[in-house]
């Protein structure tokens, strides 16, 4: 893989160039967290961002859309939402994120949404430091060697960029003299000496090794009862994961005449309704079952198919859910650390 | 009704003791208003026209709680003429602000301190009720006041025979696909998690946390949620009312069973 220098300042003049026959989509400041949004302004952009709220996979499947317009001849698929966009500043733990969507829609399961989609965004990658919730070293989710454009590591007033793809050398190509091809032995040490001060930054750790076989031995360990009785059913943990991709289909019919519109919104096994079937059946009714589910798919049963966990250590669900039942407290528990979390506070104070 | 009957559905909008903003939200329709009126046989509506008839009826929608006995006859009597019953409107469904006072004798105390002693002559008063406190009730459409989207696509449903299809997880579902970051999480007291979305999350996208105007959904964990708020600091009164302000029947039990918790 080929990899170019580009200069500091040299980066907005790259963006003016490359953002006019796309959207361009980067981090910006939402209150005190992140969000991808469209900038215009690139000074907004956000180059030591965290997290964002949402992860990237809203680009390619909103929350909520149109998938068909239905009317007297037929269905017809909608792809009214879809436009060509530049994904700007995804760090490398959410770029595997969408490789593993990938594994589900694009091999899996056809999805002509997300298919469509994907071809028309191109990735441009960014380095992160970690904070005191990312443990994307322990899903070893903290370098990425394929599955970008372009990868820019920040080097305080440079970048290192890799061309991952001939749409990113097509980039670069735009504006060739904004680059440097030649690296000197001092910006590989700089590199380096990065690389190596990042790694150490991981605040904390998770042994995933262990993992599949503690879902397997504790699959009826009480320990599931706790997080039902205290899991508002929320969805919030789901919605905020990059590597979840369940849906539901809702009819929007118009009044009087034969027309409508078939919306798509993101799902949530979390959620009650999600493991109900035709006749008010549920096969999850109880929020312990749906919780297993969960951490079924993360820690386990991607393991199995894929040869790694269907979690990334992002550390959103860490910060999303307001009773702190995510993969660090959970997956302590399941190593029998306990850790501070209000589900474990409130199962003592109400049984007590 | 049967499928190609050439028949319209006969429907009955009917007001209770509420604000009447279901019924002037209907009325905001006024893209839709003159497709609805067309699709189906609008037999009364008192807030849209004045030559209402009180017959047989396919649907009525129901706004409003019942706090009156002439209220509570009327409402038997739609019942009587409906096939299908509707309750629209938090106030229909969970008894609203109205219905916050869940004790009979807060309420007795309430009632005297506003009126007195003052003899009421044409109707009886009584506690605030939702209207499945006293006749059956087919379908529920919750809001303060109901969502125009949710509201045209329920009604639009019933016309072709169909039972409404609403949300049924949290406000905080909604809250989420918006991006916003939890106002909860910051120690704001927000009840999106015991609340029904529908509503798109207006308040918190405005910086504003959710106090349950759409009434609680099926899951509602409110122990949890109940503590929760207890350990970030509020207290069992101000929870209590919170939880209680819009659907106090809705928490009625959950409230009642808390009484011991009280420090
Ligand atoms: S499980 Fe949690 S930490 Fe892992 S990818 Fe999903 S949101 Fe991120
Ligand atoms: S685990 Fe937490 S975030 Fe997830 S549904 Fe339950 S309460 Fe919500
Ligand atoms: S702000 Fe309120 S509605 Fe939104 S996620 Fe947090 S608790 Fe739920
Ligand atoms: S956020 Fe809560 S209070 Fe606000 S409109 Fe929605 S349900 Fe009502």
């Amino acid at each position: 893989m080929r990899i170019i220098k580009l200069k500091k300042d040299n980066l907005f003049p790259f963006l003016e160039v490359i953002s006019e026959e796309a959207d361009l989509w980067a981090p910006v400041k939402k209150g005190d967290k992140h969000v991808f949004k469209v900038v215009d302004d690139f000074s907004q952009i956000e180059m030591n961002s965290t997290r964002t709220i949402l992860p990237p996979r809203k680009i390619f499947l909103p929350p909520t859309f149109d998938m068909f317009s239905v009317s007297e001849e037929g269905y017809k698929e909608d792809f009214s939402h879809i436009t060509k966009k530049i994904l700007f500043g995804i760090h490398p733990c959410d770029i595997h994120g969408l490789l593993i969507l990938d594994n589900f829609y694009k091999q899996a399961y056809l999805d002509p949404y997300y298919l469509e989609a994907r071809k028309n965004t191109l990735i441009l990658g960014l380095s992160c430091w970690p904070d005191e919730y990312c443990f994307a070293k322990s899903t070893n989710t903290h370098i990425i060697e394929e599955g970008f454009d372009l990868f820019f590591t920040y080097l305080k007033d440079f970048f290192l960029v890799w061309i991952g793809s001939s749409q990113g050398d097509d980039l670069v190509r735009l504006k060739p003299e904004l680059f440097d091809e030649k690296l000197t032995d001092k910006d590989i040490q700089t590199y380096l000496n990065w690389q190596a001060e990042r790694d150490k930054a991981y605040k904390w750790d998770l042994n995933f090794t262990a993992m599949p076989d503690l879902m397997e031995l504790k699959y009826g360990d009480p320990l599931w009862e706790k997080l039902g009785d205290t899991c508002l059913a929320c969805g919030s943990c789901t919605n905020v994961c990059p590597t979840c991709g369940c849906y539901n289909i809702m009819d929007k019919q118009f009044l009087g005449g034969k027309d409508g519109k078939i919306m798509r919104h993101w799902d949530a096994c979390t959620l009650e309704e999600y493991s109900e079937v035709a006749g008010g059946e549920n096969f999850r009714k109880k929020r312990s079952d749906r919780l297993k589910l969960w951490y079924t798919h993360k820690l386990q049963a991607f393991i199995s198919k894929y040869g790694k966990p269907s979690c990334v250590g992002c550390g959103r669900c860490i910060v999303a859910c307001p009773v702190d039942i995510n993969v660090r407290t959970v997956g302590k528990a399941l190593l029998g650390e306990e850790e501070d979390a209000f589900w474990i506070r409130l199962n003592k104070e109400v049984t007590k | 009704m049967e499928k190609g009957s050439k028949e319209k559905l006969k429907i009955g909008i009917y007001e209770l003791t509420g604000c009447a903003g279901d019924a002037l939200l209907i009325l905001d329709c006024e893209k839709e208003l003159i497709d609805m009126f067309k699709a189906a046989d609008i037999q009364s509506f008192l807030m849209a026209k004045s030559d209402n008839i009180d017959g047989e009826l396919d649907v009525a929608l129901v706004e409003g709680s019942v706090s009156t006995e002439r209220e509570k006859e009327e409402l038997l009597d739609i019942r009587k003429r409906a096939k299908t019953v509707v309750a629209i409107g938090i106030c229909a469904c969970f008894g609203g602000i109205q219905a916050a006072f869940l004790d009979k004798k807060d309420w007795e105390k309430n009632f005297k301190k506003v009126y007195g002693d003052k003899k009421m002559t044409h109707t009886k008063p009584l506690q605030s009720k939702p209207i499945d406190a006293y006749i059956k009730v087919d379908y529920y459409l919750p809001g303060c006041p109901i969502g125009k989207e949710q509201f045209l696509s329920t009604f639009n449903r019933i016309l072709r025979g169909h039972p409404p299809e609403l949300y049924r997880f949290s406000v905080c579902v909604e809250c989420k696909w918006n991006e916003n970051d939890c106002l909860l999480n910051k120690g704001i007291p927000c009840l999106g998690p015991i609340t029904r979305a529908g509503c798109g999350s207006i308040c918190i996208n405005h910086n504003l946390p959710c106090v349950g105007c759409w009434g609680p959904v099926e899951e509602a964990n409110l122990t949890s949620e109940f503590h929760l708020l207890r350990e970030k600091g509020f207290d069992y009164d101000f929870i209590k009312k919170k939880m209680a302000n819009f659907s106090g029947t809705g928490m009625a039990d959950f409230l009642g069973e808390l009484k011991g918790e009280k420090k």
